[in-house]
Formats: structure tokens, sequence, C-alpha cells
């Protein structure tokens, strides 16, 4: 240090105000704890639990959906099924042979040409004679046309007794007499 | 500044890092190898492990009738198995369904007796005694499946198998075709159309973890594409009656078999092909060889007089005869290179007019007036109406045989004029009249309207070809002629429809009898005709195989008169208004 350095000394302070002395002392023991607040603790635990508790409302609601797919589907499998077996009666019944077998036991016959009538001026076309009681094929004959599908005989009614218990059972409508009014026309 | 205190801790660090450096590089280039180069090798490699999956089987397409019928469709069978140990096992644990109980339970449903179920199970555990596997029933329907189902058996097994079903039963049945036991298409049209009625298979796959647990997300499923819908031109309740008509007719007259061919005029298309004996695909076990495949289709034979109307147009355009042109004939002829030509029937020298040839079917009539054009000319007729090549390539259909011109000897020369030396089918007798029904213009036949696929869209096959065999004038002095042959022929009373003007023409072939010669006494007998003839609308073929109470072709008159009669009456053709021109003279 040169002279000039003690020079350069700004003067000081006489007598200035004293910091209390500090005295340096080892730590014996730990500093008291703050008592913890309940409001927090409980805020974050429920805040947890219900981070937790949506988790599982919404994978459950995801998967409810996949549930009730489940249901129905096999629902419909099962529909599907009954479907098939019920179709399945039916398989045969729709066959022309049927058709033509049962009408032939009700006493049809296959006839021949017809005649065509013009409804615009009411000419007639073709032969004009009705058909005979001859029908040109036999369904239930030497020819019928095979079909394993039709298992249950032919529909065969016998004509005479049908027309009979029909007449008797039938309810014929009521007969208007002077109940509902009606325009007249001329 | 670095000091000698500084050096020897820096030196250690950096050569630590380059240490650690290196193998991080050696890991990097490990990875790429891995991950970049060799990556698809690896992942092959896995999924022969991981991967797993099965096919989903598709569904094939169904058949259906030019009026939507459906002729046949897929359905779902079952079979049924039982687990013998599994019975015997439950039965030691004293289940609240014993198996005396349930064996009867389950004979009730699928017809069988109680005794036989439990023989099933009993003779599979005495081969092996701790059998898992007895067939119980095979092709259960769905109704039986459900009831067994219910049952809650738990040895009682199920397998889903697809079968064909034709809901018809035999109408259309030879057109059809079948399936053998493996699925594959034979015959008709499920082998015609298998790539429209063929399904595509999906495919569901998955990675499975080490214990087979499937890892989530790893599924990829492929669905199965359905097989299309495949529509005829085909009516089958007109097939139906057809059918049933010439089975009575053909046993009516001790034939073999017969055949009904039906052709729209306009367009050309198959509306009938009913034949006898006829097959049920639904029940191949009492079919035989000859009935698997369409006659139809597959058998050809000697036209016959039926081709007299062919050589008729190439003389009317070849040599400008006309129905007035005359020859003269007597029954028996020889010709200048040595032929011999006999008719059918003994009469003296008569002279013939075209009409009255065709009329009274003179073979020696036609060999005069076929002679007119050269053979190369009548190769190129019967050529144009369709003779030697096959109309539609339905599955074992054959082309007929027409031999060229420089194999035709002195006998054929002739016999080719009234349709012998050359063969065909009625399919193609049916198209040649189409040709002269449709003023000329000949119309390829067909047999399939369209094909939906499982989509919803519709392929329509390509339009058939147009081709103008003869000129419109030509096919109108062939009616004529041919209607002529239908009112003053032999058969007239027999084949007139009330309210039609119908055209017909016979044809009786001989029947090869295998060894070069001809068989006695029997013919392949046809008709064939179209009506109305004011405005044609439908040829119909006839045939009868080796008719044996009446042998000539008379004995399809009845028959062409049912099936022409129906045929006006399932399109309700409009009755004939015009009346016929005046008849032309037989003798000129």
């Amino acid at each position: 240090m040169s002279l000039n350095a003690t020079v350069r000394q700004p003067a000081l302070p006489i007598e200035p105000a004293r910091a209390p002395q500090r005295r340096l002392q080892p730590v014996t023991r730990p500093a008291a704890r703050r008592k913890p607040k309940l409001a927090y603790a409980l805020i974050a635990l429920g805040g947890a639990l219900a981070i937790g508790a949506a988790q599982i409302a919404l994978s459950l609601a995801i998967t409810q959906d996949s549930f009730a797919l489940a249901a129905l589907s096999s629902q419909q499998n099962e529909l599907n099924l009954r479907t098939h077996a019920l179709q399945e009666e039916l398989t045969g019944l729709s066959s022309p042979q049927v058709l033509a077998s049962g009408a032939a036991g009700l006493g049809m016959v296959v006839a021949g040409s017809p005649s065509y009538l013009r409804l615009s001026d009411g000419a007639v076309f073709g032969t004009g004679t009705g058909a005979d009681w001859n029908s040109t094929v036999d369904p239930q004959g030497s020819g019928a046309v095979g079909n394993v599908l039709v298992t249950s005989p032919p529909v065969d009614a016998p004509v005479t007794e049908d027309s009979t218990t029909d007449q008797t059972t039938q309810e014929l409508p009521p007969s208007i007499t002077d109940g509902l009014p009606s325009p007249t026309t001329h | 500044m670095t000091t000698r205190a500084t050096r020897g801790p820096r030196r250690r660090t950096v050569v630590a890092l380059a240490v650690i450096l290196t193998v991080l590089a050696t890991f990097v280039v490990r990875l790429v190898d891995i991950q970049v180069v060799s990556a698809d090798e690896h992942v092959a490699d896995s999924l022969t492990h991981l991967g797993a999956g099965s096919t989903i089987p598709g569904q094939r397409g169904s058949i259906v009738d030019a009026g939507g019928t459906v002729l046949a469709s897929s359905v779902m069978v079952y079979d049924a198995q039982l687990s013998p140990q599994v019975i015997m096992l439950l039965e030691d644990k004293d289940p609240d369904l014993p198996w005396a109980e349930a064996s009867e339970k389950i004979a009730a449903v699928t017809g069988q007796t109680g005794d036989e179920v439990r023989t099933i199970v009993a003779d599979a555990l005495a081969l092996d005694s701790e059998s898992q596997y007895a067939p119980l029933k095979k092709s259960l329907t769905t109704e039986q499946y459900i009831q067994l189902r219910d049952l809650k058996l738990k040895y009682l097994h199920f397998e889903a198998r697809e079968t064909r079903v034709y809901p018809n039963g035999a109408v259309a049945g030879n057109i059809l075709g079948f399936l053998d036991n493996t699925g594959t298409a034979q015959a008709g049209i499920e082998e015609m159309e298998e790539s429209c009625l063929a399904p595509v298979d999906g495919e569901e796959s998955y990675r499975t973890g080490k214990d087979g647990i499937v890892i989530p997300g790893s599924e990829r499923l492929v669905e199965a594409v359905n097989g299309g819908t495949v529509q005829l031109t085909i009516n089958s309740d007109l097939n139906w009656y057809l059918q049933q008509m010439i089975a009575e007719e053909a046993q009516a007259q001790g034939a073999k078999g017969g055949t009904v061919t039906v052709v729209e005029v306009k367009t050309g298309k198959i509306r009938a092909a009913a034949e006898w004996p006829a097959m049920d695909p639904n029940d191949l076990d009492s079919s035989t060889p000859e009935t698997r495949y369409s006659q139809i289709f597959h058998k050809d034979f000697e036209p016959g007089s039926t081709f007299k109307a062919i050589t008729a147009a190439a003389a009317i355009e070849g040599a400008g005869l006309t129905p007035w042109s005359t020859a003269s004939a007597s029954s028996r002829e020889t010709f200048p290179n040595g032929a011999v030509i006999n008719d059918s029937f003994t009469h003296p020298e008569f002279n013939y007019t075209l009409a009255g040839a065709l009329i009274d079917s003179s073979n020696v009539a036609l060999s005069k007036f076929g002679t007119t054009v050269s053979p190369e000319v009548r190769y190129d007729y019967l050529q144009r109406f369709g003779v030697g090549e096959k109309t539609l390539g339905f599955p074992s259909e054959v082309a007929g045989l027409l031999h060229p011109v420089s194999e035709w000897d002195n006998q054929s020369l002739y016999t080719t004029t009234f349709g012998q030396y050359f063969s065909v089918t009625s399919p193609q007798l049916a198209g040649a009249y189409q040709a002269i029904a449709n003023g000329g213009e000949k119309i390829d036949l067909s047999l399939i309207e369209s094909c939906t696929g499982a989509d919803g869209t519709v392929v329509t096959p390509d339009a058939p070809a147009h081709e103008q065999v003869v000129t419109e004038q030509t096919a109108a002095q062939l009616t004529r002629m041919l209607e002529n042959v239908a009112v003053q022929g032999g058969n007239a009373d027999r084949i007139q429809v009330p309210g039609y003007r119908v055209t017909s023409k016979t044809g009786t072939a001989q029947v090869s009898d295998g060894n070069g010669g001809y068989k006695e006494g029997v013919y392949y007998t046809s008709m064939v005709g179209f009506a109305p003839v004011d405005d044609p609308q439908y040829v119909v073929v006839v045939t009868l195989d080796e008719p044996t109470k009446v042998v000539s072709s008379a004995a399809t008159a009845s028959a062409f008169q049912k099936a022409m009669t129906q045929v006006m009456k399932t399109y309700r053709v409009m009755p004939s208004t015009v009346p016929m021109d005046e008849l032309l003279p037989k003798f000129g």
C-alpha cells in the first residue's frame, strides 16, 4: 500500500450507531414446525380422489356402450337364426309344384287359349269359347316335376264339402235398409 | 489456462467420454440395422410366432329367374357331434339331466331313436374309452339346431356349414347345375356364372402374446364379400308347365326323353328350357349321369326336315327361286352322280312347288331345289344360321358338327339339303328359326339377364350380336311357306292353336347305333315353329327321343300344340287379327 492510498481514505464517521452484538451459537434443536392447515390437505386428497373417480366413471361410460353393443348383436344373431328357421319351413311351399297340385286337388284345370277383351271398344279376340274341363297337364300324375323339399302332401280339399260348410259358417254382411244416406244420381 | 494440475483429470474425462461415445455409436449402428435395414425380415419372423387368425367365409350368391323367383340359394346347416368322454364324466357326477333322459330329448329333435343315440356314444367309447368325438347327425336344419342348443348340454357341439338349396326342385334343374360336396360347381349355371356367384372370403387376424392372449389393438378385420345374384332369362312357371307337359307326352309316346326350348324372337332370350328326365339338384343321389347334364345343350342330332327351310332360303337368295318355282319329284330317284334319295312316303311323280316340297316334306324335291345353288353357298347359309357354332358357351354344350364342303361325297351333296350329314342342338335349331321369324335378323341366344353384386352394382352381359342372315323379303317368303306347312301339312289338325296363326316344321332324324350305322325304326323327332305369324314373338322347339307309340315326328304334334298354347297364354300375346294370305299351291 502506498502513501497515496492512506491520504485518499475518507474520514471515518466517529461513533457510528453500533449494530447489536451478534452472538453465533451452534444449533441444538430444530426450529419449531408450524401447525399444518387441514384445508390444504383435504383439498389435495379430495382432488386426487376426484381424479380417480372421474377416470373410473369415464371408463365405465366408454365401456357401457360396448356392453350394450354386445347384447344387441347377440340379440340380432338370435333373431337371424329364428328368421332362417322360419324361412326354411317355407322353402318348397312356394314352388309351382305345390301350387299346381293344390289347385288340381281343388278341381282346377290348366285350360287352352283364353280370349281377350279390349276395354277401349269392347272387341273380343281369340276363339271366344269357354274352357273345357280337360286339363292339359296333370300335376298329380306320372309326369309330376319332382321337388324333394315338398315333404307334406299337397292340400287336397274335397270340393262339395267345402262349399256347403262355407255357406253355413260364413257371416253375411249386415243389410242396409234405410240407415246410410246416399246421394241419388241420375 | 490449463495448468499441470488440471491436465490430468481433463484427459481422463476426454478418454471416458470417448469410450462412452464409441459404445453409443455401436448401439446406434445396431439399432439402425435392426429397425431400418432388415426391418421386413424381422417383422415377418415375428408374425410367424405372434400372428394368428381365421378366415371368415362369404356366402355364395343366389340364382333367380326372370321374375325374381329364387331358384337356388345358400343356407346354413349344422353338423352335431357329441363328446362321449364328457358325457361319462358328467354321469359320474350325477347330473340333473341324466344321459338316458338327455339322449331321448336329443333323439326327439333329430328324428333318431334314443337307442340310436346311445349306441353312437357306446360305439365310440368301445373303440376308444377316452373318445371325445362321436358324430351325431349331419345337416340339421336351423330349427333343430335352435332346439338342441336350448337343451344346454355341455357335450353337444355344432359346426355350421353352408349348403345349397333349390326351392323349386326339379324346375330348370338341369339348367341350374349343382355343387359337389366340396362346394365346387359341377354343371349348369352354377358353373357358368361361378365368377358372379363365388364369394370372397374375409380374414380376421390378430397378434397373440406368449400365452396366447390377444394383444389389444392388433385385431385386423377384412370383411367377407358375399357372392352376387344371377338373374336368368328363364320364366320358372312356364318352365314348370313345359317340364310337366313334356314328361307326360314323352311317357305317353313311349319315348326315352323329350325337350322343349322357347326363345323370344325379338331378343334371342331363352324363356324356357324344359326336359325330361329332369334332375332335382336337391336330390343328387337319385340323378343319373345322363340327367346331370342338360340334354338341350349336350345332345346334338341330325335335324332332318327342319333344315329344309334353310335350304329353301339359300335357293331363294342364291338362285332366285320363289315359293311357286317347280321341280318334279317321284318318291325314289337316282341322281346323276349315283346318289339315291327316298321320300318318307310313296307317291307318284309330282310337280312340286317349293312350298309343296316343304308341305309334303319331300326329300327328292328339296334335293333338286337345293342343288340349284352350289354346295359352297349352301354351306355358307348353314353356317350363317348357326350350324357348327356353340350358342352360349353353356357348360358341356356341344357345337354340333358341320363337315366342310370338301368332305361332302355324292350322297351327302343331296342329303345336306334335307338336314342330314350335319348335326345341331335344340338351341341352334331355335336360333335358326328365330332368324327367320325376326325378319332375317339373327340374334345370339342368351340365358343370363344380369349379375347383381353384393353391394348392389348390376352388371349386364354384353349385348348379343345381331346379324342379318337373309333379307326381310326372303324371311317373309319362308314364313309364308312355313305357315302353309302348318295349315296344309299332315299335322295341321293336331297343332292348331285356337286364335293364333302358327308356323311349324317337323324333323325326323335317324339315330346312330354307335357302330357307324343307324337304328332301325326309331327316330329322334322334332318340331319347330313360331307364332303369331303376323308379328312373331316366340319360337318353340319340341323334341322327342325315340318315341315308340308313333315313331314319326307326328308324335311331337300334341306336345307342340300344348307348348305353343301355353307360351302364348303366359305372355298374353295378342291373338292374330290379320287373316292368312291365300294358300300356296303344292303343285305347279
